[in-house]
């Protein structure tokens, strides 16, 4: 199917909200969505009063540990009688919230939206690891106790051994990342580390290392959409949502190529195809790639078409990602650096792209002008992606 | 988790267990549990609406601004209240147990609790025990 990328109605971004990205917060997760909601609305100007609509977005319910986690959400998210919609695509969570709130403005259904996104996982004991266990096949694969940093190790095992590349190479978006977090005041893990310092890690799961990993954490975010005539009542400087795009590959992991992800190969050329980006390595400026792991960066910045197959590491070896590279790439510090609460995460990366077309990303503002961005999460059963193309 | 390689290889057994999980409170959520060991309920208040919530939280759900002090709430009543025969596994219980929802006057939320004496709508309650769950008699 072709999706109809004429949309009634254009979106723009009034304003975003974080909290820290930490493990270990104080605040229930009801708490930490009011704190973004609360940030998000005074960068808008706006009040609860105002807005239209809420849609919430939050991975397994089992992290925060409690089930029906829209509706416990929703009095910490302003939802209290207003429509309210959860969204949940896994992992894709994060970038997928933005997305169902576009398309609640682009309908012309609401005017003003609050997107929120929340992820508590430091409380799941012994680790948050357990609550994957019962994403598998029940009979063919759950035996096995899987967790996702071995099936993640077979994948970059995978698009190593397929485009011949090392470990060193991939390490070396860690090291950029982490570098990269040091300029944002909300991340958990930042730092100036060495390729040295990730190989040397402690060994997970050949050939995952420590440091190859994002973090547990806990957090929120948050964001105000709007129509066009409010956003432009509102801002003299708009940032607008001109591209959206999700798709799954398969829903059995093992029915697809671990060495691409063809699964956002899809969903980026249908938000290009909406933004009326033809060459993506020659008009994006600035990207915010899915990356709980190292690699997955460079294996998204493949699939989002940035890069050529097998062509990102070498790149990132030249600087082209850096952030005062052609294409700089987790300008944030990304999962890596910042933290990893899931769906807050992935709102998170929007918000980056958001700052930077804004120019309100201070220490973390990239070196060239920019005009377009995207950001991407990853998730379900590791085959569902989520794009999203702002310009200013 | 297993199948009966003998007999039958119509389904496969296995469990999902819970895991455990550490819960923290914020900080309105710790006022509440040391209200609890001080023989208090505490309720928060929103000072640009004037509504008192219990249990205490961070923010007001309508003004969507942060709480701001915290009162002793009085003259407890029950809200409804329904009497349990069968526990949840399906047994039937040896003494009927009586459970409420407590509220307070001009207070926004409520607190469950197990009734002693003859539980009635609207009937004011004493609390008895402080603690999770909430023990209360009617006066």
């Amino acid at each position: 199917m072709r999706p109809n990328i004429y949309y009634s109605k254009r979106v723009g971004i009034l304003g975003s909200g974080l909290t820290l990205f930490r493990s270990k917060m104080l605040e229930t997760p009801q708490e930490l969505a009011f704190i973004a909601a609360r940030r998000a609305l005074d960068e808008a100007g706006l009040e609860l009063k105002d807005i239209d609509c809420v849609v919430i977005g939050s991975a397994p319910d089992a992290f925060d540990g409690v089930h029906m986690k829209g509706e416990y959400l929703a009095h910490g998210s302003g939802g209290i009688r207003k429509m309210v919609s959860r969204v949940y695509v896994g992992g894709a969570t994060g970038v997928m919230v933005p997305i169902s709130g576009w398309y609640h403005v682009a309908s012309g259904l609401c005017e003003k939206v609050l997107v929120v996104a929340e992820e508590k996982m430091s409380g799941d004991l012994p680790h948050p690891q357990a609550i994957f266990r019962y994403i598998w096949d029940p009979i063919t694969e759950k035996p096995l106790n899987p967790n996702l940093i071995w099936i993640f190790a077979m994948e970059m095992h995978r698009y190593m051994k397929k485009y011949g590349i090392k470990k060193e190479d991939i390490a070396l978006v860690s090291v950029k990342n982490k570098r990269n977090a040091i300029n944002n005041p909300y991340a958990q893990l930042p730092g100036q580390i060495t390729v040295d310092d990730v190989m040397n890690s402690e060994v997970l799961v050949w050939p995952v290392q420590r440091l190859d990993i994002s973090p547990t954490s806990d957090g929120a975010a948050a964001m105000v959409l709007a129509s066009e005539d409010v956003t432009r009542r509102y801002t003299d400087t708009p940032v607008w949502i001109e591209g959206v795009g999700w798709t799954l590959d398969n829903t059995s992991w093992p029915g697809r190529d671990l060495f691409y992800p063809r699964y956002l190969e899809n969903a980026a050329k249908m938000a290009y195809r909406m933004a009326g980006i033809e060459r993506p390595n020659k008009e994006i400026d600035v990207v915010e790639p899915y990356d709980p792991f190292d690699y997955k960066e460079l294996h998204h910045l493949e699939g989002l078409q940035i890069a050529g197959r097998g062509q990102a590491p070498f790149l990132l070896k030249e600087g082209f990602f850096d952030l005062d590279g052609d294409i700089p790439s987790s300008p944030s510090g990304g999962l890596l650096g910042v933290g990893n609460p899931i769906a807050a995460a992935g709102l998170m990366k929007t918000i980056s792209i958001y700052w930077q077309l804004k120019g309100i990303a201070g220490k973390m503002q990239v070196k060239r002008p920019v005009k377009t961005g995207v950001a991407q999460a990853w998730g379900d059963l590791m085959q569902a992606s989520t794009v999203i193309v702002m310009r200013n | 988790m297993s199948w009966d390689k003998g007999k039958e290889t119509k389904s496969w057994k296995d469990i999902m267990e819970a895991e455990k999980y550490v819960y923290t409170l914020g900080e309105a959520g710790e006022k509440f549990l040391e209200g609890l060991k001080e023989g208090k309920i505490y309720g928060r208040k929103c000072r640009k609406c004037g509504r008192v919530y219990v249990p205490p939280r961070m923010y007001c759900e309508d003004c969507f601004e942060e709480l701001d002090e915290y009162v002793t709430l009085r003259s407890p009543y029950i809200d409804s209240f329904t009497t349990i025969y069968y526990d949840d596994e399906g047994n039937k219980l040896d003494k009927p147990v009586s459970i409420a929802i407590i509220r307070f006057e001009g207070v926004k939320g409520g607190l469950l609790a197990y009734v002693e004496g003859e539980a009635n709508q609207n009937k004011n309650v004493e609390i008895i025990s402080y603690d999770i769950p909430l023990k209360v008699k009617v006066v």
